[in-house]
């Protein structure tokens, strides 16, 4: 059996990845996630009618800012602004949300575009997910295995989206 | 996704939260438990900072608390009462018991001098006795100690071996004849001084002091004049002067046997162990039981707090401490577990520290210091008053 790392320790790391992200910096973003479901495409995958969201979901986040630019070309002067957001995992698990490309984060009145995601940051290199247990559920060489370990974050690099191209109005956040 | 409570706030006690259950019968630790862990946990930041801790860790915290308290205060009353207490009977508890001073062991503790001494003590003296040979001057009282199966060898104390006593030639129908040994010392030294009567047989009323000089002059004439009887002694070889003659060891001689005192080395060794059995022998079996913690004054309950809170800040920190640093999205924080390790250790010594200081300050001998100082003050103070002047 594993020694560190295990589901109480991880309890630990969740009072205070909570405590920090929910007390003490309290950055806050808005979660819309893609209803692929709603949005129709034509035959070349464009969301010509528009593109659908689901309900939004507030989250706590860190966020990392890049320095606007602003970039000139034929068509006049473009606004850019790319932003790294970073989730505690078990705040999406309870959320219900698996962020993915194409996804919309609103933060600061803005909106971002997930351009990628990252979910690799694994504590004691372990991501409990993956325990290669056998048909009774154990792991041959370490049984328990799939309790230890903690997949802490998923980080997502946007971009910002001007809100006329997305299909979403404030109604009550 | 296992999620651990934490502290929230509010606690409930039932007997049985703590490890030992020590005192969770007692109504009023009952009652403190869940106030201690209220206080401690706000002492520690709650709830403006989230504590890693569960109302157990507070009330195994407050547990070990008294305990300490109850161990630091017998540990004491053991230290200030270790000579009364040993020997006692372990039967019942001595925590509610008044503790007045005895002389029991330190009467033991001087048995041994008593023994060196020949005054007492707590080993036996022996009586033995060897045959004196003629023309034989050395005489082995280890071998003597073989020969009676003795083991572990003796220790001779005293030797029977000296000439008659002055008063036997003092008094002798024979005038110093009696004894055999006293005629010439007796003439001479009577003559010597010139007095002309035999000394046992003067029926004139004398004072005593004439008695003693007379005993006086025929001891010293006996050591100077004649051979005086003396032995030496050396791990136990004997070595007699004079050397014994025919008529020293002759049957019915006067120094046929030679009387000896002597121990058994083994009795004294072990003289030093009694059986000690329901009986206080050692710190470990004075029989104090822990504390009850309702019978804990608001002075000692204050120390019992302000101690849970320490271990509460050591545990924290122990918690806090078990992984350097902390994954959060994307990067790392480190927790102060380290330093509330730290302040906790330095507060449970300090607590120690002044729990003891003040244990020590009302210790049997402080208090008689201090009343000593008292009495000593108070009569300077009085002598400060003006005497009056009597006029007769």
């Amino acid at each position: 059996m594993a020694l560190f790392g295990s589901n109480r320790d991880i309890s630990l790391f969740r009072h205070v990845n909570r405590e920090l992200m929910g007390n003490v910096i309290s950055q806050q973003c808005v979660f819309y996630k893609h209803n692929l479901g709603k949005t129709e495409v034509n035959m070349y995958g464009e969301a010509t009618e528009g593109r659908f969201f689901h309900n939004p979901v507030l989250l706590y986040t860190l966020v990392e800012r890049q320095d606007q630019s602003y970039q000139e070309s034929d068509l006049g002067i473009n606004f850019a602004w790319n932003i790294t957001f970073k989730f505690l995992r078990d705040d999406l698990v309870d959320a219900d949300v698996v962020p993915e490309v194409g996804d919309i984060i609103m933060y600061q009145e803005g909106y971002y575009e997930v351009d990628s995601t990252n979910s690799n940051q694994f504590f004691v290199g372990k991501n409990p997910d993956y325990p290669f247990t056998d048909d009774n559920g154990n792991n041959p060489l370490n049984p328990g295995l799939e309790g230890f370990g903690y997949n802490v974050s998923i980080i997502c690099n946007t971009h910002y989206v001007p809100a006329d191209k997305l299909n979403i109005t404030r109604e009550r956040l | 996704m296992a999620n651990i409570p934490i502290w929230n706030g509010t606690s409930t006690f039932y007997p049985g939260d703590t490890p030992f259950g020590f005192y969770d019968n007692d109504y009023e630790f009952q009652q403190d438990a869940d106030k201690v862990a209220k206080f401690c946990a706000s002492r520690l930041g709650y709830p403006i900072s989230e504590i890693e801790l569960q109302s157990g860790s507070f009330y195994t915290a407050f547990e070990e608390a008294v305990t300490v308290y109850g161990n630091e205060l017998y540990a004491y009353k053991v230290r200030d009462n270790m000579l009364s207490f040993e020997g006692l009977s372990t039967g019942s508890a001595l925590n509610n018991s008044i503790i007045t001073p005895t002389m029991d062991s330190i009467v033991r503790m001087s048995e041994q001098y008593g023994e060196e001494a020949g005054v007492g003590g707590n080993v036996d003296y022996n009586l033995g006795f060897i045959t004196l040979e003629s023309g034989i001057q050395d005489y082995d009282l280890a071998d003597w100690a073989v020969s009676q199966s003795i083991t572990g060898g003796i220790e001779i104390k005293r030797v029977f071996y000296q000439e008659a006593p002055a008063i036997d030639e003092l008094y002798s129908p024979y005038a110093g004849l009696g004894a055999g040994f006293g005629f010439d010392a007796q003439a001479a030294a009577l003559g010597s001084i010139g007095l002309g009567y035999g000394p046992g047989l003067n029926f004139l009323l004398m004072p005593l002091s004439y008695d003693m000089q007379t005993i006086q002059a025929i001891e010293m004439s006996n050591q100077v004049r004649q051979a005086n009887y003396s032995f030496q002694l050396i791990n136990n070889k004997l070595r007699l002067f004079p050397i014994p003659t025919d008529a020293d060891v002759a049957d019915g001689g006067y120094r046929q046997y030679l009387w000896f005192e002597y121990i058994n080395k083994e009795d004294r060794t072990n003289s030093a162990i009694t059986d000690g059995a329901t009986k206080v022998t050692n710190e470990s079996n004075v029989p104090f039981n822990n504390p009850t913690y309702s019978s804990i004054n608001s002075v000692g309950r204050s120390w019992v707090f302000e101690y849970t809170l320490a271990l509460s800040k050591e545990m924290l920190g122990n918690i806090r401490n078990k992984y350097s640093t902390v994954p959060i999205p994307g990067a790392e924080v480190q927790l102060n577990g380290a330093d509330l390790v730290a302040q906790g250790q330095t507060s449970k010594e300090a607590l120690i520290t002044r729990l003891r200081e003040y244990f020590d300050s009302t210790s049997r001998q402080a208090l008689l210091e201090r009343r000593q100082a008292e009495s000593a003050a108070r009569q300077s103070e009085i002598g400060q008053v003006p005497m009056q002047i009597y006029i007769g």
